[in-house]
């Protein structure tokens, strides 16, 4: 009786957690191409931003969207080989006394970008562009390939930490699901 | 060898231990899992910042999985022993009444506080919370940000003021030819003094920097370029562009703008940059004041979630008093209902007779006490009842050594000759032997327990009372006196024996009488006495009467003649008759002395009774007589002379009692039990009284004026010799009927 009363509390306790706080940002536009020498990919996060996350952005809290990008060799009778497995992330800090967004998109060679309007710096943090996963050197030819993307925000980091006290509230956070495109090159 | 020895020590574990440890095990297996379990969802819920340790993390996991687990614990601890209690209450379980009370009590009593406690507490951090947010601290902090970005916003207005004016003279004096290059440097140098701007920077159209003038707090430090990016990407039509830039010496604030001012980057011939240095204090209050504002909004951002989190949190602690109370509650009534219930239980058991039932020692409060007189008074009772049963053992011992005493003591009545009657302290029989029945020819429960004082009448009931009154006057409480008594017409001599009983204390506890039948000792001794009386006579008296005889035939012979008187001769004759008369009766007497034993041969007895009988029909026609006889009258040891005579006597003896006429009734009859053959001459005379019965058979005892009354006497004598018995009853309807045994 007691065993079962407890299983169902658990089970009640993710159900919870898992419907409450679930927020549907999903990845759109995967594109994958290529350059002569790299292997290129273009994503983009939406309905990641909701009021909560600007009013957010704009009282100052750094922002940091991490993006998941895995490519798999598919194989038929055997676990899927990885080829690479490639992290990015591009964060936003907004000054209030300049007005100014400031992005940083980790896989850009240039520094900092700094916007005055808001609609472009999500444009900004929210996409990925031609990014080099791999070079084309490391595929083979007429092989089945599936690349796996997905996106997060988790690192809002509080002031005064409160995320020690506030570790049932999840205000921003949101995961993707794995999104997969397969081809074959 | 120490091998064997745990082993050993292994197998001695009891299955109870076994089970516990097994128990244990499962716990422990299911702790583990729960703890994966809670991490798992734990981490899926939470979040860690990138900033806090990787130990602070892993303390936080500990700490709330403790809790967690803490907390579920409780949970089912709490849930367990609700669903115990009502299982309880419905098995009716002895204490689930009371343990219902007590938790109901507890939580209520528990949960008013904390309710009240609760929801102020809400209210208060609620309000709290609206005041800290309502205090006019934004409006202040967005002031202050407006103030500071008026003084970015008022440089900048001001290096575009200057930026418009430079262009237009770099154009108009073309100052951007090379040729004018020092021209260039002149101007901006003039400009930057002249407007007091801490840098003038000119960069060409590719954003390379053409030259540029300090102020001499600059100069001495390198002076780094802007960007190309800067330049090119993110100038507005006809505005300027704002970059700062830390350095050592304050905030570098560099406004950028085109030649010709105004046009798009592309289309700029170059770009002139006009920087004003902030120092370093006013830079760092501004960023204070960007940091104070940001960190409002953001904590005004959280001030939802803050509520909700002092909310669960109060939540998780009112919810954790409530279970503590009812665990707490349910704890309290274990203690109480746990004692309340053993005791129930034992009371029940000793109820049952089961004495061993002990309840363990709970607390050392009252229940303890309780409980401990509880053990006491059952130890007490266990002890009694252990005594009472060794008592009752030994009891039940003594009463069987009593009882066989007692069968023994009535065996032992029953088999002594004397007969027994014992009367107890109110004079009421109690009991009676076979001898004395049989002697007295009475049924013990037809007597027993009556008073001798009903039961007895008249003459006895006097000699009673006297007898009483001798027991209470003699010294020895003995009293012996000897009986005559005719029982059913049987004439009985006893001696009696009668002991006052007493017991220890000298309290009467009643009589016992014995007595001895001394009928035919008496009988037999009055016998011989009188064999030695007739000896006697005949011996002394037969001697003078032959002279007396012979002298007075001689006195007749001589004197007849000389004395011619009658008188003289009756007078002799007289003598001689008497003489003869004396004679004959001395003789009798002397027959009966020396009468002989008798000499018993197998005969059979009909045959003499019938020639007995032949001899009176005749002389007596008015008596009537009969002999009845049955057919299986066996040969019986007979001196059939001595039987014959007796005969005789009997039935003379009948007829004499019969006055005119009568019947005389013989009847011969054989009882094969007891082995006797009886012999019974009835008359219907005139009857023995009860006094002569006693007597009859007493030589020289004779109801008939002729006769010296030795009839019956030999008639018993010769009974006597012949291993039988004879007795005179009373023949109904009138009568006497002699009644004669003979063993076979």
């Amino acid at each position: 009786m007691s065993r079962k009363t407890l299983a169902l509390l658990l089970v009640i306790l993710f159900f919870v957690q898992s419907s409450g706080f679930a927020q549907d940002a999903r990845l759109t536009d995967i594109i994958v191409t290529n350059t002569q020498d790299e292997l290129l990919v273009y994503l983009s996060v939406e309905g990641a931003f909701k009021e909560k996350m600007k009013k957010a952005i704009l009282s100052g809290v750094l922002t940091r969207f991490s993006f998941f990008v895995s490519l798999y060799q598919v194989r038929t009778l055997w676990f899927d080989k990885k080829i690479t497995d490639v992290m990015v992330t591009n964060t936003v800090k907004y000054d209030n006394l300049k007005e100014e967004f400031t992005i940083k998109r980790s896989w850009e060679k240039n520094g900092p970008r700094v916007l005055r309007s808001f609609d472009e710096a999500k444009k900004l943090i929210t996409e990925i562009d031609g990014l080099e996963i791999v070079s084309l050197e490391q595929l083979e030819k007429n092989q089945r390939y599936q690349l796996r993307a997905k996106a997060e925000l988790s690192k809002v980091t509080l002031p005064y930490y409160l995320h020690y006290v506030l570790f049932f509230v999840s205000l921003w956070d949101f995961e993707t699901d794995w999104y997969t495109i397969d081809f074959t090159y | 060898m120490s091998n064997n020895r745990y082993k050993k020590l292994a197998s001695y574990i009891s299955k109870e231990e076994r089970n516990r440890r097994k128990r244990e095990v499962i716990i422990s297996v299911v702790i583990i899992a729960v703890i994966a379990l809670l991490t798992f969802a734990e981490n899926r819920i939470m979040h860690f910042g990138a900033g806090i340790p990787v130990s602070n993390t892993i303390l936080m996991f500990i700490l709330i999985n403790i809790n967690l687990l803490l907390l579920i614990l409780l949970i089912f601890l709490v849930f367990r022993n609700l669903v115990k209690l009502l299982y309880d209450r419905k098995r009716k379980v002895m204490g689930a009444k009371l343990r219902t009370k007590l938790v109901v009590a507890f939580i209520t009593l528990s949960l008013l506080p904390t309710i009240v406690l609760f929801f102020f507490s809400i209210n208060f951090i609620t309000t709290s919370i609206e005041f800290w947010f309502n205090v006019p601290v934004e409006q202040a902090l967005e002031n202050s940000l407006r103030v500071g970005r008026s003084l970015y916003w008022h440089a900048e207005e001001t290096s575009s003021f200057f930026m418009e004016r430079m262009s237009y003279q770099i154009e108009a004096k073309k100052l951007l030819d090379p040729k004018n290059k020092k021209a260039l440097f002149r101007y901006i140098q003039i400009v930057q003094r002249e407007f007091n701007l801490n840098a003038v920077e000119i960069y060409t159209a590719n954003a390379d920097r053409l030259t540029f003038a300090l102020a001499p707090g600059l100069e001495d430090k390198p002076f780094a370029v802007i960007s190309s990016d800067d330049l090119k990407k993110n100038i507005p039509l006809n505005s300027v562009r704002t970059v700062s830039e830390r350095i050592s010496s304050g905030e570098l604030i560099r406004t950028i703008g085109t030649i010709p001012f105004g046009v798009a980057p592309p289309a700029a011939e170059a770009f002139v940059a006009l920087a004003n240095l902030m120092p370093p204090d006013l830079a760092e209050n501004m960023a204070s004041i960007s940091r104070g504002y940001e960190e409002y909004q953001q904590i005004k951002l959280l001030k939802k979630p803050i509520q909700i989190t002092y909310y669960i949190t109060l939540s998780i602690v009112a919810l954790l008093v409530v279970f503590c109370a009812v665990w707490f509650g349910f704890y309290l009534a274990k203690t109480i209902t746990i004692p309340i219930r053993e005791l129930a239980e034992g009371t029940r058991k000793v109820a049952e007779g089961d004495l061993s039932f002990s309840i363990e020692m709970v607390a050392d409060d009252e229940i303890g006490s309780l409980v401990n007189s509880f053990n006491k008074m059952t130890k007490d009772l266990r002890i009694g009842r252990d005594q009472l049963e060794l008592s009752a053992r030994l009891l039940r011992d003594q009463n069987v050594e009593i009882e066989k005493r007692r069968q023994y003591m009535e065996i032992v009545l029953k088999n002594v000759s004397a007969g027994v009657i014992t009367l107890d302290a109110g004079g009421f029989i109690s009991t009676m032997n076979k001898s004395a029945e049989k002697m007295l020819n009475l049924k013990s429960e037809d007597i027993i327990k009556k008073s001798y004082k009903k039961i007895l009448s008249g003459e006895m009931l006097d000699l009673a009372e006297e007898v009483m009154e001798q027991l209470k006057t003699s010294r020895n409480d003995a009293v012996r006196l000897p009986l005559k008594l005719a029982i059913d017409g049987r004439p009985m001599s006893f001696l009696m024996h009668i002991n006052a009983l007493k017991d220890d204390m000298g309290q009467h506890m009643g009589i016992v009488m014995v007595f001895d039948d001394l009928t035919e000792l008496e009988k037999a001794q009055r016998m011989a006495a009188w064999r030695e009386v007739a000896r006697r006579i005949a011996h002394e008296v037969k001697n003078p009467l032959t002279p007396i005889s012979l002298s007075a035939q001689r006195l007749k012979r001589k004197y007849s003649d000389q004395i011619n008187q009658p008188v003289f001769d009756e007078c002799t004759q007289t003598i001689t008759d008497h003489v003869e008369l004396i004679r004959n009766l001395v003789d009798e007497f002397s027959l009966f002395a020396r009468f002989p034993t008798a000499n018993p041969k197998p005969c059979n007895l009909p045959p003499i009774i019938e020639e007995t009988l032949a001899l009176y029909k005749e002389g007596h026609k008015k008596i009537n007589f009969n002999f009845n006889i049955t057919e299986d009258i066996p040969r019986l040891n007979l001196d059939r002379q001595q039987i014959k005579q007796a005969m005789i006597n009997l039935v003379d003896n009948a007829i004499g009692s019969i006055r005119n006429e009568g019947n005389i009734l013989i009847i011969l009859t054989h009882d094969p039990i007891l082995k006797i053959v009886r012999l019974e001459v009835a008359d219907d005379g005139v009857g023995i009284s009860d006094i002569d019965k006693t007597r009859l058979f007493e030589p020289y005892f004779s109801t008939k004026k002729a006769g010296m009354g030795l009839g019956l006497t030999i008639v018993s004598s010769i009974i006597t010799d012949h291993n039988g018995m004879i007795r005179v009853q009373d023949n109904k309807p009138k009568g006497a009927k002699f009644v004669i045994d003979l063993p076979v």
